[in-house]
């Protein structure tokens, strides 16, 4: 009995802690991790970020030598930051919206178009920042955008005919090889 | 030495059966043994040295040594070391003696074993389907090298129904599950009940099953797992992320700077808060007493803020990278954390004073859902559940990792074993975490808080970790592989032990009382569930999400 | 039509439409203390009226064994509770006081119970069925209870008629032992009457199995909530009939409102009780209400002795 009288007097303490939201906005904290911004202005096309991505979610596609489209997605983003961590120029920012709610699944895609000035011998080359961080994905990149698919290998080639039915190859050998 | 002393006693009985063995520090060994002895190897540690089963890890490894493994893990929890004993069986011929009646510990993972790597343990007295679902064609094992992770095996049978076993004599079957108001996450027991007394119970789970260990193995990469094992469990996902990537330092032999440590056990404690208060209201809900349900849940709420200021989320911290951590604590928010665990443990005393004299709470759970000290051994129950019924097992002290060798703490223990012990226990345990993080953030010192890897990692090296979860010992294997990702990972949630001992905690019980001894220890079905994707009907690349398997159900039904 | 049947069929009316009218906003006064006790804002006012009104509109699905059963067990709950709320003193003489005595309102109380019974069976899951076995013992044990309360009263008033019970005889003769004990008996019994926390284990009992109520949705579940809530007013307005009786001699506003306050201030007080205890189990309500039942048994004989 008495220790019912207890609880009463901690929940009549306590008071009501409603808070009116979202009638009333709740500032965010400073470090909340809510959708990743990428600024096409600042961005080298290294694709640091899609490679690292742990759900996948950008893709890279390139048309032709001097073009590169990155494009995230937004649908399985998981909002872990590291995109941002790695980018070397600093151009993806953890934005605070976290209200990420649409009915639409292409509201959530960002899709920038750079111009890329190349490397003569390679294609384009970067260097992560560290080992562990290394996909083996270099040179020219060809994600299926249309259907929205990281393609894994890394021997795709440019006359290879882009269609729903590609093959997805494995960066691991196949014990029949 | 330790694991020296345990080598030498081993070799002294066993001799010739042992081929090889591994030390790579003294809180690890490495046993290869020959298959053959591996039933007096695994009674002699469990019976005679009394060391604790942990799991057993099927491995393909026909690529590297045209052999199947198989490790079976154990944990000397008052010397301080974790054991794996590993055999190696030739690839025609994958068969190994089941341990699981010297261990019934063992009954699910052989289990699981048998079903995603196809390794048979001859002689297992209940080879049911486990982990694989109904209309999986036989002979398919996902985790094995040649089956790629989104592979849809031809003759899937989506018609096949799951086979139940025959109820006892005089007991009528009550389903509870897979969907019920007090589970958070599906999952079967199909109970046979007496009048009001239940007999017993058929386990069917691992619906919840997502591909993570299969995905590790081929898509990931060694930084990005660590944001797959938070996902794991919908609580303590800290712990797998840093078990997974303390498995790899383990492996790689790395040592992570002291802030990072200490970081590490700062989060793992704010974790442990965070799940023992939402315990608590669980608890009191699933009995009804919605009010402290509420007063629980508004007392955790600014150890969830506090999470979001310092990681950017309020769960999934997406904390840890292979030899370090990616979020600092600066002084602001060191003294922000301070003055919220002094507001959170002046009300906890409050509320543990009300809740430890509340006589009608203690009606409802005192004597149920007994699990007794021998059903902690023989079942390798652990966590709350084995320190409630007085047996003192705790991976903080006992295998020390990140900071605790640095830090002083109690392990709290109660004597009963039943319901009210598991609430009293988790009720003392947050008082203890709001000391080990005092301490930690006086015995912190400013330096770096990553490692910056230059090197790739060696291959081919096996690691082992435990760390104590909020729910109990959470065990990962990881074996280092090529390509920047591991070649296999066992990830061993804490659940997944304990969930073997319901059938005998529920036993002889009322059928009123079964939720609260389920909730008791604390279920975490997404934890012990994790392993296979289901492909279906494209090839496409997903990741099944419950609601898609659900979408996918009814459209199935509608046919 | 003479006077008597006029103001009987007009307070018949008014019984059946203030019952209706005001157990949801009495169930909302509920939800909202509730609320405050776990520091949660908590439902406005009125939601029972707009939760019942929704569950109206929703489509009649027929789920469960015999439907036909089913919709007559949910006709049936209301209107039995509707028919003891017209033998009940609402502020005003029950209209039905005339034409029944206290053993029809123990029957139909009974009645009220056994609809929930009624209400398992036609749904026929297993739930449902583990469900009304745990109604039909709690039933067994409450009854009796309130059954001994009221031959308690009408040994006092000597006579069975529900006018003469109801209007606070046991305090006839002055302060009588058993008039006390079974005050505090009821009192102590009362949330298992209402079927509210921690005693709630048949219907509410949403954690632990979905109970008799879980085929039911839509029109036939709001039949039921509704049922809920009149037994509430209905529970309370017999205790304070029975027990609480001083007032309600006041001329019209005064005596009308100074009943349906002291009905008030008995939610309020189930509404703490509840807000603050776990549920029990079965077997332990069980045990409780014989304990309590053995105390009235003997305040019944004290009654019969003139005590």
């Amino acid at each position: 009995m008495l220790n019912k009288l207890k609880e009463v007097k901690i929940c009549a303490r306590a008071g009501r802690v409603t808070l009116p939201y979202p009638a009333e906005p709740v500032p965010p904290p400073r470090n909340l991790r809510g959708r990743p911004i990428f600024d096409a202005s600042k961005c080298i096309g290294c694709a640091a970020c899609a490679n690292n991505c742990p759900a996948r979610e950008i893709l890279v596609f390139d048309p032709c030598q001097e073009i590169r489209i990155l494009k995230y997605l937004g649908r399985r983003c998981t909002y872990c930051g590291r995109c941002a961590d790695l980018c070397p120029e600093k151009a993806i920012t953890m934005s605070h919206d976290f209200e990420n709610g649409t009915a639409a699944i292409g509201d959530l895609q960002q899709r920038m178009e750079l111009f890329m000035s190349t490397c003569q011998r390679c294609g384009r080359c970067f260097d992560p920042p560290s080992v562990l961080e290394q996909l083996k994905l270099k040179g020219f990149r060809f994600d299926d955008l249309q259907n929205e698919r990281w393609i894994f290998g890394s021997r795709s080639y440019l006359d290879q005919p882009l269609s729903d039915d590609i093959e997805l190859e494995l960066d691991l050998p196949h014990p029949e090889e | 030495m330790i694991a020296r002393a345990k080598l030498s006693v081993l070799k002294e009985k066993f001799g010739p059966a042992i081929r090889r063995a591994d030390l790579p520090a003294e809180n690890r060994l490495f046993l290869y043994i020959d298959p053959a002895a591996v039933r007096p190897i695994c009674q002699y540690l469990f019976r005679d040295m009394d060391a604790r089963y942990v799991i057993t890890i099927g491995v393909d490894d026909r690529l590297y040594s045209n052999t199947f493994l198989v490790a079976h893990d154990f944990a000397f929890d008052r010397d301080r070391l974790l054991c794996s004993v590993l055999a190696q069986i030739p690839h025609e011929a994958p068969r190994i003696d089941s341990i699981s009646d010297l261990i019934p510990a063992a009954s699910w993972a052989e289990r699981e074993m048998r079903d995603m790597v196809g390794i048979e343990p001859v002689g297992h007295k209940y080879l049911k389907r486990l982990v694989l679902p109904d209309g999986w064609p036989e002979g398919v094992h996902p985790l094995r090298k040649d089956i790629a992770w989104n592979e849809v095996p031809p003759g899937f049978d989506p018609e096949r129904e799951f086979t139940f076993d025959e109820p006892p004599e005089g007991c009528t079957v009550v389903p509870f599950g897979p969907f019920h108001p007090t589970l958070d996450e599906p999952a079967h027991f199909r109970l046979y009940v007496e009048g009001e007394m239940v007999r017993g119970c058929e386990y069917r789970g691992f619906m919840v099953h997502r591909g993570i260990e299969k995905l590790a193995e081929s898509v990931l990469g060694y930084n990005d797992i660590p944001m797959l094992a938070e996902r794991i469990c919908g609580i303590c996902g800290c712990v797998h992320s840093v078990a997974y990537v303390q498995a790899i330092e383990s492996a790689a032999a790395l040592e992570p700077p002291p802030r990072t440590q200490f970081i590490r056990t700062v989060m793992l404690e704010l974790e442990r808060l965070h799940s023992h208060l939402l315990w608590v209201g669980l608890a009191c809900h699933i009995l009804g007493f919605d009010t402290l349900f509420m007063q629980s849940f508004r007392v955790r709420e600014p150890v969830m803020w506090i999470a979001e200021k310092i990681t950017g989320n309020r769960k999934t911290y997406s904390l840890c990278v292979v030899g370090g951590v990616r979020w600092d604590l600066p002084a602001d928010l060191r003294s922000e954390l301070l003055d919220v665990l002094a507001r959170l443990e002046a009300e906890w005393v409050a509320i543990a004073d009300a809740i430890s004299g509340d006589r009608n709470l203690q009606k409802r759970t005192r004597g149920i859902g007994v699990a007794d000290a021998a059903l902690v051994k023989n079942m390798g129950l652990v966590g709350p559940v084995a320190r409630a019924a007085g047996v003192a097992i705790d991976c903080r002290r006992d295998h020390p990792y990140a900071a605790y060798d640095r830090l002083e703490f109690d392990v709290i223990t109660a004597s009963d074993g039943d319901v009210w012990s598991r609430l009293l226990v988790r009720a003392r345990e947050v008082f203890e975490s709001i000391r080990i993080i005092r301490q930690c953030l006086q015995k912190m010192e400013p330096g770096p808080i990553d490692l910056n890897i230059k090197d790739e990692l060696p291959v081919g090296r096996i690691g082992i970790s435990s760390v104590e979860a909020p729910r109990g010992e959470s065990h990962h294997f990881a074996i280092t592989g090529e390509n920047n990702r591991p070649r296999r990972w066992r990830v061993r949630a804490p659940t997944y032990q304990n969930l073997q001992g319901i059938p005998a905690m529920i036993k002889d019980q009322r059928f009123a009382d079964m939720t609260i001894s389920l909730g008791s220890i604390d279920p975490c079905f997404s934890c012990t569930d994790r392993l296979e994707t289901i492909e279906l009907k494209s090839g496409a690349t997903k990741i099944w999400s419950q609601q898609e398997l659900m979408a996918m159900a009814r459209r199935a039904e509608e046919k | 039509m003479d006077r008597s049947a006029l103001t009987a069929i007009l307070t018949a009316i008014y019984n059946v439409a203030a019952v209706l009218a005001l157990a949801p906003l009495l169930e909302g006064v509920l939800r909202r203390i509730t609320a405050r006790i776990q520091s949660r804002q908590g439902p406005p006012l009125l939601q029972p009226y707009f939760d019942l009104l929704k569950l109206l509109g929703k489509e009649d699905i027929e789920s469960g064994e015999t439907p036909v059963m089913q919709r007559f067990a949910a006709c049936l709950t209301l209107a039995s509770a509707l028919t003891v709320a017209c033998m009940v003193p609402l502020g005003f003489a029950a209209p039905l006081q005339g034409s029944a005595d206290v053993i029809v309102l123990v029957y139909l109380l009974t009645l009220c119970g056994i609809c929930t019974l009624l209400a398992g069976l036609a749904a026929g899951s297993t739930y449902s069925l583990v469900g009304i076995s745990r109604e039909m013992m709690a039933m067994i044990s409450l009854e009796p209870l309130f059954a001994a309360a009221i031959i308690a009263a009408a040994v006092d008033a000597r006579s069975f008629r529900l006018g003469s019970v109801l209007n606070g005889s046991v305090y006839r003769t002055g302060f009588p032992i058993s008039g006390v004990v079974f005050a505090v008996v009821l009192l102590f019994s009362f949330q298992g009457f209402v079927q509210r926390l921690p005693f709630d284990i048949s219907e509410a009992e949403t954690e632990l199995m979905e109970g008799p109520l879980m085929e039911y949705s839509g029109p036939k579940l709001a039949l039921f909530k509704y049922a809920q809530m009149v037994k509430l007013v209905i529970y309370c307005a017999l205790f304070v009939g029975l027990f609480v009786p001083w007032g309600s001699a006041l001329p019209f506003p005064f005596g009308w409102a100074l009943f349906w306050i002291k009905v008030s201030a008995l939610v309020v007080l189930v509404t703490l009780i509840a807000a603050t205890h776990a549920r029990y189990r079965i077997d332990q309500a069980v045990r409780y209400f014989l304990a309590m039942l053995v105390v009235s048994v003997v305040a019944l004989a004290l009654a019969s002795y003139g005590y």
